[in-house]
């Protein structure tokens, strides 16, 4: 049980916990270099770190685990996922609403460190250089899987990378 | 007052033959003896001037006649983007200027033209310090004594460097990041002891004050905000707080064990009297900000303590905002001065708090002899000068069960940021602030301590206050508890004051202009300019060729960073609307931080 679900007992997050156990683990690494690793609650998480929109040296990506949500799309865990952003504290930081305080806007449909579920799942669990916590330690990956799925649930407005001022 | 203030700045003339002659008619004429020195012989080698906090310059060679003629004379890019809350320091005919994250400290050599570097001094700083400071990667200065330039790194380590030559003299680690605590704060140096503090009320840090040595930079005691008496270095018969009575309030005050974690930091301004050898400062919010999770007054939360610097000893403390329902932090300067009040020369200290009021202090005992609003204050009618309490408006209280509360004014950016020092002139008897009209709604909710992570539960709303201007520079008659005359500007004014003995005002915009108004009437002399808005506060100093200079940096930053998403600069991953209480702050600036320097 995480330490997560032992601060915060009325959490629906022990559901996400507890259900861990029976949820296939993400989908293995493409490369054999980091199967097997585990963390958290149970569930394998491959320990690579991959950004999909980097720029590659000569064209070919490096070897790295692929990361896919189980529970993409399901309204009930985003809505989980939704409480579970405010009782980790995470709105005290990226602001209620994920709109963006001293951490960047969640809700703005650009990112720092890649938008994709996989890469919104190694922002959470290993922390990020600028001041984003690991959480992978106090939350099991379902919790996180859970948080990627609220943050998916809000589709970002429209860019309008202009301001203007009468 | 408004027919005041009005006469003030339209007709200067007028007003000088009257209320504000009648103001600096008040035996407030000379300065407490530790005010002097510092500013008179040309040096800025403290944050505020001197060790009574009065940011005030006894320069007069730039007054109210020739101020018109003010011109720029150097400016340096920082080439940091977070807020420049602090200042530079000026001291032997060398500016050093110490940046926001990642904490360069440069020493500027004024005797040769263009002020090349002598030397400059790049610390290695832990970047996740970013993400853990609540409010932007901001820093509020540096310190100078016994040869060394002394300031906090963001990442919780205290450094003391050669000023000569820009060696490292000693580095300690003073707080835990881990813990939700960062370092932006200014040091102050009282004796042979640096007194440094952390932020973190927004992290449920378990907040105190340390001692380092000056020499070594050894920790000598560590004072806790809250807590055991022991670790609050309580004394035996030695704590006399003027309104409270008992011991182990630092505990009794709070749910069992609940100021473990309950905030209480000191990120502002430290001010000292050598004649009764107490150091002051202010302490911050309790965590979390749903006020249900701790009652009781949570001491000592919000509040004014007195400390011997030898030793940390607990003299006495005065809580402004017991049982902070508003996130009103009151580690704003503690100014130092002797005023006549009631017919009676009082040591007093001056403070004007987050909460909206101001107030007049006796520095000896903590009595506190005048409580008057500077702003427009709703959530409580009126300090009760019998009990110290504030008389709280109960349909202002806040909490998980009170739903989404209204109007409270002012809003936790506070009646006067504490970011924004004020000033005071003993040659007119006035304290000169930055002031803020703003308010707010607060809905908050139960919360749940993980450390390293914000500790808050709250969403607070801001509207602007009535008037249609979201700032103002007030002056102010500390002895009377009343505004002598007000600047309104359109948006919150979050820069520091400095008050000179050319009887000017100087202070800076969020909007990016920096103003020299005539401190006996408020009218605007000059300004300019300055490419960036201005949340720090400005210097005076005499340059090595024997003129009075004025520095100040540009460099918005700190809650503007946060609230006013568009004035950002560096990152296109993070494009935020505008602040909608203030939507167009980003037409007239975005970060950049600056140093100017200013001269006739």
């Amino acid at each position: 049980m995480s330490t997560a679900t032992k601060l915060w007992p009325g959490l629906l997050l022990g559901t996400l916990v507890a259900a861990a156990c029976n949820r296939p683990a993400p989908d293995p690494p493409s490369s054999g270099l980091n199967a097997g690793a585990t963390a958290g609650g149970g569930s394998a998480v491959p320990l690579s770190v991959r950004y999909q929109g980097w720029v590659n040296a000569g064209g070919i990506a490096p070897a790295g685990g692929e990361y896919k949500n189980p529970f993409a799309g399901d309204a009930r865990v985003a809505e989980q996922g939704g409480k579970a952003f405010t009782a980790m504290n995470c709105d005290g930081c990226h602001g209620v609403g994920a709109t963006g305080w001293v951490g960047p806007s969640l809700v703005d449909g650009r990112w720092r460190y890649g938008g994709s579920d996989g890469e919104l799942f190694q922002s959470i669990y290993y922390g990020r250089p600028r001041g984003m916590p690991a959480f992978g330690g106090a939350l099991s990956p379902d919790g996180i899987w859970g948080i990627v799925t609220w943050i998916r649930s809000t589709p970002p407005p429209a860019d309008v990378p202009t301001e203007a001022w009468k | 007052m408004v027919t005041r203030v009005l006469l003030s700045r339209f007709l200067p003339g007028l007003a000088a033959l009257g209320l504000v002659t009648a103001v600096v008619a008040r035996p407030a004429g000379a300065p407490g003896s530790n005010t002097t020195g510092i500013g008179a012989q040309g040096q800025w080698s403290l944050p505020a001037g001197d060790l009574s906090a009065t940011r005030y310059s006894g320069l007069g060679q730039i007054s109210r006649d020739n101020v018109k003629g003010l011109r720029p004379v150097w400016t340096f890019s920082t080439g940091v983007l977070g807020g420049h809350e602090g200042q530079p320091l000026m001291v032997n005919g060398t500016m050093y200027v110490v940046t926001p994250y990642p904490n360069a400290l440069y020493a500027f050599d004024l005797s040769r033209e263009g002020y090349p570097l002598k030397w400059k001094y790049r610390p290695e700083v832990n970047p996740q310090a970013i993400g853990i400071a609540c409010c932007d990667a901001i820093n509020r200065g540096a310190v100078y004594a016994g040869g060394k330039v002394i300031y906090n790194l963001l990442d919780g380590y205290t450094v003391a460097v050669d000023a000569a030559t820009g060696r490292e003299a000693w580095k300690t680690k003073i707080a835990d990041m881990g813990q939700g605590e960062t370092t932006p704060m200014a040091p102050f140096v009282a004796g042979n002891r640096v007194l440094v503090g952390p932020s973190g009320g927004e992290f449920g840090i378990y907040g105190w004050v340390k001692g380092l040595d000056l020499e070594t930079g050894k920790i000598m005691w560590t004072g806790y905000s809250s807590g055991p008496d022991s670790s609050m270095l309580v004394r035996a018969g030695g704590f006399k707080p003027f309104y409270d009575k008992g011991s182990e309030l630092g505990q009794s005050s709070w749910p069992a064990g609940a100021w473990k974690y309950g905030g209480i930091p000191a990120w502002g301004w430290f001010s000292y009297d050598p004649g009764l050898d107490l150091v002051y400062y202010g302490t911050g919010n309790p965590s979390p900000y749903n006020a249900e999770q701790r009652p009781g007054d949570n001491k000592w939360s919000n509040s004014v303590l007195a400390r011997r610097p030898s030793d940390g000893s607990l003299v006495w403390a005065y809580q402004f905002t017991p049982h902070d329902n508003w996130d009103f932090d009151a580690v704003a300067e503690m100014v130092l001065a002797d005023l006549t009040i009631a017919g009676k020369q009082r040591k007093v200290l001056v403070h004007f708090d987050k909460n909206g009021f101001a107030y007049t202090i006796d520095r000896a005992t903590g009595e506190v002899l005048v409580a008057a609003p500077f702003t427009p204050t709703t959530w409580a009618k009126r300090i009760d000068l019998t009990t110290g309490r504030p008389v709280v408006d109960s349909s202002k209280v806040t909490g998980a069960s009170r739903g989404n509360v209204k109007s409270i004014c002012p809003s936790l950016e506070g009646g006067k940021s504490p970011a924004s020092p004020a000033a005071y002139s003993p040659r007119t008897g006035l304290f000169y602030a930055s002031s803020n009209n703003m308010c707010m709604d607060f809905e908050t909710w139960q919360t749940t301590h993980i450390a390293g992570t914000p500790y808050i539960g709250a969403n607070t709303p801001y509207q602007p206050g009535a008037g249609g201007n979201l700032g103002t520079l007030i002056a102010w008659d500390a002895a009377a508890g009343r505004k002598i005359w007000e600047i309104k500007e359109p948006f919150p004014v979050w820069s520091g004051s400095l008050a000179t003995a050319g009887d000017l005002v100087f202070y800076g915009t969020l909007d990016g202009w920096f103003k020299a108004a005539d401190a006996r009437t408020g009218a605007i002399l000059w300004k300019q300019k300055v490419g960036s808005g201005v949340v720090g506060s400005p210097i005076s100093y005499t340059g090595p060729d024997g003129r009075q200079y004025i520095a100040v940096f540009a460099g918005i930053g700190g809650d503007w960073f946060l609230l006013a998403g568009d004035v950002r600069s560096d990152d296109p991953a993070d494009v935020r609307p505008p602040a909608d209480f203030a939507p167009d702050l980003a037409r007239h600036t975005s970060q950049g931080g600056m140093v100017w320097i200013f001269g006739l």
